[in-house]
């Protein structure tokens, strides 16, 4: 058999991996590959204007599509650059694949030109992470690094190729006769006698609530499938994470919204008095539970996640169930039909009416304006002009991204896609790409802030290169938000740093990179911006000019639990912010 | 370590591979975890495998915790927690230079042959102690030595491994 070079076994494996498309940009220690990806017409290449874009960009891609992200970059500044990107994946578990230039083997550790460890800086932040010494195990790295990444609950994996090895040569015999490593199996099937005692909690339960993650989503569409049928099957409450939002309709009637800190009041009074929570692939993150030590004290918890080291972390759980969750799903929704077990009304009933009562309480209100748009309606009007599109949404993060939460509709899994564990700012705009790139047709939103679009803003230039009818909503505040409103609540007003001075013109810069700018501080324009925005077929940018003092509410302040909400500006912290909620984030 | 911490053996089994003891370590101090021992070698040439002994603290929470979390890390084949087994053994190699100018040591020698210990190295400027035992046993060990100028001592970690029937598998 011919041998054939790194390079080629770097483009051969990843065609085999079914690639279509990478997020990249080229450098010295990655032009043989660049060479080869030259060469050939089934792997498209999207040159990014920075690295950390390239690797949000594949998250994009893999979480609206459920396929891996692939990433490919130099070494030293090429390779620095995407840790951002990295370490998102890896809080939020996106299944990406990054390919890093390194110097040649015998430079190494060197102190070379663009060199940098990026092994040992990832290693915290990759599910795993390669350095390839010898051009024989290439392809066996390659495969393994896809397997790692979408197996199990998924993660990031950086293959650092150096380039003397991307120029010898090797014998590449295709996928099946590559050695993925044979020892990493995730524990998938669940255990059967754990599904039997959650039955048995679930026909006791008369006031539960289902709290849903992102894991779903990851588990797949069949996941979401089968929660819908059990959710519906048992007449229960469900409420979702920020992750998980879209697992299950936001819209039906069962599911009483988003929890945690900006979570609704029904969701996180529920969560407060339920007597049974069944959590299905959520993490119970401190913006999730508040206080942990004040985190429903009257519930029995069942904890479903494919992640064994998500069990009792930081809130202690009564029974887990470890496994994927489109399997254990599915076993419920069996073993409930074959059981003939209905969930009667009644014993609910009482339940479902306290939460309508909370429900009553309207915590998303706001007090509108037709002197200035308030944020809170200007998304509420994106919501009902977009809807019949089915559109895909990101977001950077702040204000604009709790509101966008809440105000959004999602009934689809893999149609949003925000920085839920790292809250990185700059996520949204390159994260939009990606989505884009999967789905050509599909209306694809950034809704942004003022502060955070300008930290990804070069990817206009991405956006024009290809043609990416990307657009971008921004509720331009003047002021990084989410600080002010913390600075206003936690530090006496004193707004350090916090305001956006010498913003530029978001007309003129979408212009500029070829695109739509549209702008209005108008409520009454609104409607019509947004139409306009929809109509246009390339990319847009716009600048809405909202009241700059919202807040965002409903609010846990930090150190409070569930019941001790704060549901809009009058309503006041009970008594001082305790010492330890000073120190949270 | 706090009154409701535990002392936990956990026996690794890796891929010897650069950068897996990075992995293990870096797990710990990016945590929080402590490490109060740490113990690695090659065990099987054939296969590739390090065995490494971490010797641990903290809350039940907090070592099942760390427990799950070594579990993930791609390279770790396997992991025992030897202290929640029936029984197992624990020891340590200690070396300790003494200096001995111009004294003598016959008592020294016998006293320290009779506990097990073994002299390596002897001359009229210095003896070199070699002494393996459980940790308590080491300790019992240096105490005898302490009225004796030590000039310089090493202790290997921890090396465990459980009795009767349970072991741990590659």
């Amino acid at each position: 058999m011919k041998k054939i070079t790194g390079a080629e076994i770097v483009i051969q494996t990843l065609i085999e991996e079914r690639v279509d498309v990478i997020f990249g940009y080229p450098g010295g220690a990655v032009l043989p590959i660049y060479d080869e990806l030259f060469k050939q017409k089934k792997i498209r290449h999207i040159l990014v204007r920075h690295e950390q874009a390239a690797v949000h960009a594949a998250e994009g891609y893999a979480r609206s599509t459920g396929k891996v992200g692939v990433v490919l970059v130099t070494s030293g500044p090429g390779a620095t650059n995407t840790v951002t990107g990295l370490a998102d994946a890896m809080m939020d578990s996106v299944p990406l694949v990054c390919i890093s230039g390194q110097v040649p083997t015998h430079m190494i550790g060197n102190d070379a030109f663009q060199e940098a460890d990026i092994v040992g800086i990832t290693r915290p932040c990759t599910k795993h992470n390669y350095l390839v010494k010898d051009v024989s195990t290439l392809p066996n790295v390659i495969h393994s690094a896809f397997f790692i990444a979408k197996n199990g609950r998924p993660g990031p994996v950086l293959v650092d190729i150096p380039k003397d090895i991307q120029t010898f040569k090797a014998i590449y015999k295709g996928k099946k006769h590559t050695n993925i490593i044979s020892y990493y199996k995730p524990n998938l099937k669940p255990n059967i006698n754990q599904i039997d005692q959650f039955i048995e909690l679930l026909k006791k339960s008369e006031k539960p609530i289902f709290y849903v993650g992102g894991g779903v989503i990851n588990s797949g569409d069949i996941a979401s499938r089968n929660l819908f049928k059990l959710i519906k099957s048992t007449g229960f409450p469900c409420t979702q994470t920020l992750m998980g939002l879209g697992a299950y309709p936001t819209s039906d009637n069962q599911c009483v919204g988003m929890l945690g800190m900006h979570g609704t009041y029904e969701a996180n009074m529920s969560m407060y008095n339920c007597d049974l929570m069944i959590c299905v692939g959520a993490r119970f993150d401190d913006r999730i539970t508040g206080k942990v030590s004040g985190f429903s004290p009257k519930s029995k918890k069942v904890h479903f996640d494919i992640d064994a080291s998500s069990f009792n972390k930081s809130v202690n759980v009564d029974l887990t169930v470890q496994g994927d969750l489109s399997k254990i799903l599915q076993i419920i929704n069996k073993k409930i039909e074959e059981k003939k077990i209905i969930f009667k009304k009644n014993k609910i009933k009482d339940w479902w009416s306290q939460i309508n009562k909370w429900r009553s309480k309207d915590s998303l209100k706001f007090k509108n304006s037709d002197k200035i748009i308030k944020p809170q309606h200007a998304l509420k009007r994106l919501d009902f002009l977009t809807k019949k599109y089915n559109p895909y949404i990101t977001t950077e993060v702040g204000q604009h991204q709790m509101w966008a939460a809440q105000f959004l509709t999602f009934n689809k899994p893999k149609h949003w896609m925000t920085s839920g564990g790292l809250g990185t700012m700059g996520y949204g705009l390159p994260a939009a790409m990606g989505v884009q790139i999967a789905h050509p047709n599909s209306l694809v939103i950034d809704v942004a802030g003022e502060a955070s679009i300008l930290m990804n803003i070069q990817e206009m230039s991405t956006i024009k290169q290809f043609r990416l009818p990307v657009k971008v909503f921004i509720i331009n505040n003047h002021y990084m938000g989410m600080v002010r409103q913390w600075q206003e609540l936690l530090h006496g007003n004193r707004l350090s740093e916090s305001y956006m001075d010498s913003l530029p013109d978001f007309v003129k810069l979408a212009e500029s990179f070829g695109a739509t700018g549209l702008r209005t501080e108008k409520p009454s324009e609104i409607d019509d911006l947004i139409k306009e925005m929809i109509k246009i077929k390339g990319s847009v940018i716009c600048d809405i000019i909202v009241d700059p003092s919202e807040n965002c509410f409903p609010m846990i302040p930090s150190g409070s639990t569930h019941n001790q909400m704060l549901l809009g500006p009058d309503d006041k912290v009970d008594g001082e912010i305790s010492e330890d909620g000073m120190v949270l984030v | 370590m706090n009154k409701k911490d535990l002392k936990h053996i956990l026996s690794i089994m890796v891929d010897n591979e650069p950068g897996v003891l990075a992995r293990v370590v870096g797990l710990f101090s990016g945590r929080g975890y402590n490490i109060e021992s740490l113990s690695v070698s090659e065990v099987d040439s054939h296969k590739f495998l390090s065995r490494i002994t971490v010797v641990t603290s903290g809350t039940k929470i907090i070592i099942d915790q760390i427990k799950a979390q070594l579990a993930k890390l791609i390279p770790v084949h396997n992991l025992l927690d030897i202290t929640e087994l029936k029984s197992f053994i624990g020891k340590e190699l200690i070396l300790i230079k003494l200096d001995v100018k111009s004294k003598k040591t016959f008592d020294l020698k016998k006293k320290l042959e009779r506990l097990g210990a073994k002299i390596l190295e002897e001359n009229d400027l210095e003896l070199i102690v070699q002494f393996t035992g459980s940790p308590d046993e080491v300790i019992k060990i240096k105490s005898i030595l302490k009225p004796h100028k030590i000039i310089e001592q090493t202790r290997s970690g921890l090396v465990s491994m459980a009795t009767g029937t349970d072991y741990i598998k590659k």
